[in-house]
């Protein structure tokens, strides 16, 4: 059998999406599957390659279940702040690449959480998590420069959504138009990122025009999921770290511009079809995001009337959701899912009955982290360069 | 006992196990084991590649559509009325896995000549833990007893059938391991789903429009070209190879010049897709025709208890 020559090296090349139904133990990188020839015994093929046997798996069992009753630890305990600025000296001149992924497997993952960039980006989510705490989307906040920028590079994008619109007919569920769109951005993504960096750190854009792109979707599969928004996120941390975004940034860094990349991502979602990446279907918290619910529950800290519960009103989601996040979130899962809250979103329906934001917002990083952070499926994808480094 | 009295029917207790299953509600942890251990004395005598008689329909993913599989035996007729080829990804993703996947296991302990199951990719341990069965039995029985007994379950579902002789039906697709039938009988399948290797095509593989093997995107499995597929059927002297495993939007789709058709049973899928589903009779002369349905509609509120997820307390 003669392998096919057509587009293979791409494939390889590209990241593994993070399909549906992908195989949570699919690795990526050169070692990855490779085509067998048919006569190659059984055997053979189950000793191939370095992934655990069959047997080791048979007894495997989740430690952590979601309803045990036993309260959840961080995963990474780590003090909301902005990360470190690299040194003035790292900015100057050619110390910027390619990020690259860097975790294959759970012992790569755990030295990963373990690490000072760990702290450093959940570090960062925690300070954009204060820096919401109680403020509504849509009050007045600081705009800087490149506040502005990254808005008009989401809004462009959006705009080539209604540029490309999506092919008429198609049989399987994504839309191919979406590898059009996405192809216009990946081809002008370092562009977009030079618009958002000042003049002395223009060569960043090498590194960073990568994480934009991944922050998108997989084009192979048509797809998306929380681990192309984590993506986002670090493109976030990265520009704090360059020092381009500063503290007094932070409150529209989440109203603003993440605000701006969600409502981007949903109307790619829709216009696209997008499959939901690796997910866990009603029993997840939501088939595409999370982070907005966790921001989105610190904008609700406190406030006067709307509790957890509050989502089951319509007058409140109706009402509200243009002021906070989750309440936008959960709207948007009502428009899209048919079907009773109870049943479509078991997880959300669950979390209303929570007390207090306070309780919602201190869950969802702990489940972020446990979720998300933890899963080598997702942060096999994570991308590692200069800024965000893999020590 | 008067003589003219009918001898006491010795389903009854299953008869009634699936009355209640057909009403959604899940049987105790107790019925599920004894249902479980008839079923495993049943499937451990079944083929690799398990022979079928038509007429038969044949179905793709459920995923837990609890309602959407009534929906699908009011289109298609009941069991066992009608013979049922069901191929795989009976739990996961919906909220009904439970209810599910008894209700196929019950059929199939009641009329074990009537309705065929297979094994999906999501009949596994590893998968299900990711996707959401482990964690609806959780819900559902407050441990993990039952998502123990079906997947100890599932390691005995036969992988693939062949519906006399012509129409070869399977969850995922081919693997570059295995040219013919006698290749996929000869397999040990009473094991967990492996990572790799032909059991594991078989449940994860899809067709691709490009010829030859392919990495699959999903990281298991292969994607295969009309070319295999074409070489596969005349190799085995077969018409056509049905299988699940994607979702089509008009619930199934002809693919590789009619070589094969890909049939997926979960309408709507996951509440949102908007898809249609779609099952596939095979009449007495072998003809092949399709029936697609729309979600069911649904009777009110489910009756559910907020419970606090861990993470949360």
């Amino acid at each position: 059998m003669q392998p096919r020559d057509d587009g293979w090296g791409d494939q390889r090349d590209k990241k593994l999406p993070l399909e549906p139904t992908r195989a949570p133990w699919a690795r990526d990188g050169p070692n990855h599957l490779d085509v067998r020839p048919t006569n190659l015994s059984a055997s053979s093929q189950m000793d191939a390659g370095s992934s655990a046997p069959s047997a080791a798996i048979s007894h495997h069992h989740r430690e952590r279940g979601y309803m045990t009753g036993q309260p959840v630890n961080l995963a990474v305990a780590a003090e909301a702040s902005l990360p470190a600025p690299v040194a003035p000296a790292a900015t100057g001149g050619d110390s910027f690449r390619a990020p690259e992924k860097r975790i294959h497997n759970q012992v790569e993952l755990d030295r990963f959480l373990r690490s000072a960039t760990a702290k450093e980006f959940v570090g960062f989510i925690g300070a954009l998590n204060d820096a919401v705490n109680g403020r509504s989307s849509t009050e007045e906040c600081s705009m800087s420069e490149p506040i502005l920028a990254l808005v008009d590079v989401l809004k462009k994008m959006r705009e080539w959504v209604d540029e490309i619109p999506p092919q008429q007919q198609s049989l399987r569920y994504g839309n191919p138009a979406y590898r059009t769109w996405f192809a216009r951005v990946a081809e002008s993504a370092e562009e977009l990122i030079r618009s958002v960096l000042p003049p002395n750190l223009q060569s960043a854009a090498v590194e960073l025009g990568p994480y934009l792109v991944d922050s998108l979707g997989n084009s192979t599969r048509i797809d998306y999921g929380t681990g192309h928004e984590t993506t986002f996120c670090a493109l976030l941390c990265c520009l704090a770290k360059l020092g381009v975004l500063t503290k007094p940034d932070l409150q529209a860094v989440v109203t603003r511009v993440f605000l701006q990349y969600i409502e981007l991502m949903r109307k790619v979602q829709l216009t696209y079809w997008l499959e939901p990446a690796g997910s866990h279907g009603v029993w997840g918290l939501d088939d595409y995001q999370f982070l907005p619910f966790l921001w989105g529950s610190a904008q609700l800290i406190d406030h006067p009337y709307i509790r957890p519960a509050s989502i089951h009103s319509r007058e409140v989601l109706e009402t509200c959701s243009e002021d906070y996040m989750y309440l936008a979130c959960v709207r948007f899962v009502k428009q899209v899912k048919k079907g009773p809250l109870a049943e479509t979103s078991p997880m959300l329906n669950d979390i209303s009955g929570v007390p207090t934001w306070s309780k919602v917002n201190s869950g969802m990083m702990k489940m972020y982290q446990v979720e998300v952070l933890s899963k080598v499926p997702i942060m096999q994808h994570f991308l590692f360069g200069s800024l965000l480094n893999f020590s | 006992m008067p003589a003219t009295a009918r001898p006491e029917n010795p389903y009854a207790s299953l008869d009634a196990q699936i009355e209640q299953l057909k009403k959604c509600q899940p049987l105790p942890e107790s019925d599920v084991k004894a249902l479980c251990d008839k079923a495993r004395d049943i499937l451990i005598n079944e083929s690799n590649v398990q022979p079928v008689k038509c007429p038969v329909t044949v179905c793709g993913d459920i995923h837990g559509q609890f309602q959407d599989l009534l929906e699908l035996f009011r289109i298609g007729g009941n069991s066992p009325e009608t013979n049922y080829l069901f191929m795989g990804d009976y739990v996961d993703r919906g909220y009904h896995s439970v209810e599910t996947v008894s209700l196929l296991v019950a059929l199939k302990v009641r009329y074990r000549e009537r309705i065929t199951i297979l094994r999906g990719n999501h009949e596994s341990r590893q998968i299900t833990q990711v996707y959401g069965f482990y964690d609806e039995c959780l819900r559902k029985y407050g441990n993990a007893n039952v998502w123990k007994l079906f997947t100890d379950l599932f390691d005995y579902l036969p992988l693939t059938a062949l519906i006399e002789n012509q129409v070869f039906c399977l969850h995922g697709g081919l693997s570059p391991t295995l040219d013919t039938l006698d290749h996929i009988r000869a397999l040990d399948r009473v094991q967990e789903v492996p990572h790799e290797g032909p059991m594991c095509d078989l449940l994860w593989s899809d067709p691709d429009d490009r010829c030859g093997w392919g990495i699959s995107p999903r990281g298991a499995g292969y994607t295969f070209g009309q070319d295999i597929s074409e070489q596969f059927n005349h190799n085995n002297g077969l018409g056509l190879i049905a299988r699940a495993h994607q979702l089509v939007m008009d619930g199934y789709n002809w693919t590789h010049e009619q070589n094969a058709v890909t049939v997926f049973s979960a309408p709507n899928y996951c509440y949102r897709c908007g898809n249609m589903a779609a099952i596939m009779e095979v009449d007495e002369q072998m003809n092949k025709s399709f029936l697609q349905f729309e979600p069911a509609p649904r009777r009110g509120e489910p009756e559910v208890t907020r419970r606090t997820p861990d993470y949360f307390l």
